[in-house]
C-alpha cells in the first residue's frame, strides 16, 4: 500500500469520526413567560429544548403503545381541553378500566414546580412518567418493554432527529416527554391580561381578587397560583380510600393528610377538585372551606381561622377564579392530537 | 496549509495521544457466597440460592498518605453480577502515580437522586430505579436461604443510604474486591426481615451492613 492511499484511508477515519462528534441539525425552542413568574425550577441546560424533541415527546404524550396492551396513553388521564386533567371521572381509570386513588392533576407550568404527583413522590419532571407507566393501575408497563415496541416502530427515526442517536435510550425517552409537558406554560388568561394592563377586571373580579388575595392567597399565591408546598386542607378522610398523601412517602406523621396545593389556573375546565375529585363545582369547593372543615392535628396553619364568605362574596371569587381560565392554554393547537405526527401522509396534514 | 487538512491531522493527533501515555488500572469486584465465587440460580451446600443481584459503586478516587491522588470523573457503575463484563472496572490514569488506598461508594449521592433522568448505568431501564418514589436503589439482593425467599432492595436518598468504603491497596496493581453475601445474610434475621423495598431507616441500617463488607485480599 502506497503512503497516499494510506493517508487516504486515515483521513477517511477522522471525517467519519468527526462527523460522529457534529450534532445533529436541530431547531432550537425557546419556552417563553411573562416576566413577573419567578425563574423556572427545571434546569433547561440539562435537557435543551428543540422542536424535534418536543414533537417527539408529544407523539409519546398521545401514543398507547407506552402501556401494556396500547390501550391507554398519558393523554387518556390529562386531556389537553380539560387542562390536562381526567375530567369526569372523580379517581383516574387505567388499563382494563382499573381505577386509581386519586385523580389526575392538572398539567400546566411544570417548569415551575418541585415535586410531582398529589404525595410529592415523584421529585423530578424527567422521572415523573415512569410512575404512570409502570403503575398497575395505570400504563402497567415496564420501560424496557416501551422500547422494545418502540424500536420496532418509527420512533428510532424520530429519537435520530431530536437526539442524534436512533439508539432508543430511558434517558432520551423521559427527556422528550418532558420537553413536550414543558412547553404548556399558561400564561394568557384574563388575569395575565391585568396584570399585563391590557384588561381591566369588572367591578365583580375585583371584589373577587381582593377576597382571593385576603382568604387563598397564602396557599394559592400567585402568579402561579400554588406555593408548591404540601398542605392539610381539612378534608374528611374517605373511609375507603384512607389516602394519608404525603405521609405515605416521608412516613413522618407531622405530613399525615398532606397533599401538594394545586393550581388554581384554569379551574373552571379541572373539574372534579381535591386529590379525590370528590368535589364537582368551585361552589363545592368554596362550601367546603366556609363549612367543611375537619380540624386535625396537621390542618394547614392557614386553615387555623374559620374561613367565612358570605354567598355574594362566593359569587364574586368565583367571577375572579374564573378569570383564570386561559383559553389559548385549552384549545392550542400546539398541544392537543398530533395527527400530523401520527399519519404523516394523510391528506390533512 | 488548508484548514480542513489541519483539522485531520489534529483529530488524528488526538487520537495517538490517547492512545498513549494512559495506564489501564483493573479493579475487578468479585462476589461471593460462603467463600466461593456467586453464581446466580445455584444452590450451595447452606441451602441459599441468589436469583439477583446487583448494586451501584460511585465516586471512585484513590489517595496516598490521605491526599487525593486522582479521582475517576463521572463515577458510576452499575455492577450486576447476571452480566460478567460489569464486574472489570477499568480505570485510565495517568501514568507513574502512587496511591496506597481507594475510596468508593455503594450507592448513588443524593445529588444524582434529585437530578431527573441520567443515562448510561443510571439509566431507569436498568431497573435499578423506583418510579412510585424518586430515587435510585443502590443495593438489590433477591434470592432464597433455608427456604425463606427474601428481596432486598435497599436505597433512597433521603434519608441517605449511600455508604463510603475505603481500602488500603498496593500501589498499582490490578486488584479483585470481595464481598461476600453470605456475611450480609448473616447478619439478618431472615425470619423477622426478608422482605424491605422502600427507603427509611430500616434500609439504612441495612446498607450500613453492606457496605462494611468490601474487603481486598492480601
Amino acid at each position: 500500500m502506497n503512503k497516499n492511499k494510506i493517508i487516504a484511508i486515515l483521513s477517511l477515519f477522522a471525517f467519519i469520526e468527526l462527523a460522529m462528534l457534529l450534532p445533529t441539525n436541530t431547531t432550537p425552542f425557546k419556552v417563553n413567560y411573562p416576566n413577573y413568574f419567578p425563574s423556572p425550577n427545571y434546569d433547561f441546560d440539562k435537557n435543551p429544548l428543540t422542536q424535534e424533541g418536543i414533537d417527539l415527546g408529544r407523539k409519546l404524550f398521545y401514543d398507547p403503545i407506552l402501556s401494556k396492551d396500547s390501550s391507554i396513553s398519558c393523554s387518556n388521564c390529562h386531556l389537553s381541553y380539560t387542562a390536562f386533567t381526567h375530567v369526569d371521572h372523580k379517581l383516574s381509570h387505567g388499563i382494563n378500566d382499573s381505577i386509581g386513588n386519586r385523580n389526575s392533576p392538572s398539567l400546566m407550568n411544570l417548569a415551575w414546580h418541585n415535586s410531582f404527583m398529589w404525595d410529592g413522590a415523584v421529585n423530578h419532571l424527567d422521572v415523573q412518567a415512569l410512575a404512570p407507566i409502570s403503575h398497575p393501575a395505570e400504563m402497567d408497563e415496564d420501560l424496557n418493554n416501551v422500547i422494545k415496541k418502540l424500536e420496532l416502530s418509527t420512533y428510532p427515526n424520530l429519537f435520530y432527529k431530536a437526539f442524534g442517536n436512533s439508539k432508543i435510550t430511558g434517558e432520551n425517552l423521559l427527556k422528550a416527554i418532558s420537553q413536550f409537558e414543558l412547553t404548556l406554560i399558561s400564561c394568557n388568561s384574563k388575569y395575565d391580561s391585568v396584570i399585563n394592563k391590557t384588561a381591566t377586571f369588572s367591578l365583580q373580579e375585583e371584589n373577587g381578587y381582593k377576597l382571593y388575595k385576603d382568604k387563598c392567597s397564602s396557599c394559592h399565591t400567585e402568579p402561579l397560583f400554588t406555593n408548591n408546598q404540601f398542605e392539610n386542607n381539612g378534608l374528611a378522610i374517605d373511609s375507603i380510600l384512607k389516602d394519608l398523601g404525603r405521609y405515605g412517602i416521608t412516613k413522618n406523621p407531622t405530613d399525615s393528610l398532606k397533599f401538594k396545593v394545586p393550581t388554581l389556573r384554569n379551574i373552571e375546565f379541572s373539574f372534579p377538585y381535591m386529590h379525590d375529585g370528590r368535589y364537582n363545582s368551585i361552589s363545592d369547593v368554596l362550601n367546603h372551606y366556609t363549612n367543611n372543615i375537619i380540624k386535625t392535628k396537621t390542618l394547614s396553619q392557614h386553615l387555623s381561622e374559620p374561613i367565612k364568605l358570605t354567598s355574594n362574596e362566593k359569587v364574586d371569587l368565583t367571577a375572579f377564579l374564573l378569570t383564570l381560565t386561559d383559553k389559548n392554554f385549552l384549545f392550542n393547537k400546539e398541544y392537543d392530537f398530533p395527527n400530523h405526527l401520527f399519519f404523516p401522509k394523510t391528506k390533512d396534514n | 496549509m488548508k484548514p480542513f487538512k489541519l483539522l485531520i491531522i489534529s483529530v488524528l493527533y488526538c487520537n495517538i495521544l490517547a492512545s498513549q501515555n494512559i495506564n489501564d488500572l483493573t479493579i475487578t469486584i468479585q462476589p461471593l457466597l460462603n467463600s466461593q465465587n456467586l453464581i446466580l440460580e445455584k444452590e450451595n451446600t447452606e441451602s441459599t440460592i441468589i436469583n439477583k443481584f446487583k448494586f451501584y459503586l460511585t465516586n471512585f478516587s484513590f489517595t496516598k498518605n490521605d491526599e487525593l491522588i486522582w479521582k475517576e470523573k463521572d463515577s458510576y457503575h452499575l455492577i450486576d453480577v447476571s452480566n460478567p463484563s460489569t464486574l472489570n472496572l477499568k480505570f485510565e490514569m495517568p501514568p507513574d502515580i502512587e496511591f496506597d488506598q481507594i475510596h468508593f461508594s455503594l450507592g448513588t449521592d443524593s445529588l444524582i437522586n434529585i437530578s431527573g433522568v441520567m443515562g448510561g448505568d443510571l439509566d431507569p431501564t436498568k431497573g435499578m430505579y423506583w418510579a412510585w418514589n424518586s430515587g435510585y436503589i443502590n443495593f438489590k439482593l433477591e434470592g432464597k436461604s433455608k427456604n425463606i425467599p427474601f428481596e432486598f432492595h435497599l436505597g433512597g436518598y433521603s434519608p441517605s443510604t449511600v455508604q463510603q468504603v475505603k481500602l488500603k491497596i498496593d500501589k498499582q496493581k490490578n486488584t479483585i474486591i470481595y464481598f461476600d453475601i453470605a456475611n450480609f445474610l448473616n447478619q439478618i434475621d431472615l425470619e423477622k426481615e426478608h422482605k424491605l423495598m422502600s427507603p427509611g431507616k430500616e434500609a439504612q441500617r441495612l446498607s450500613k451492613i453492606a457496605g462494611s463488607l468490601f474487603y481486598l485480599n492480601e
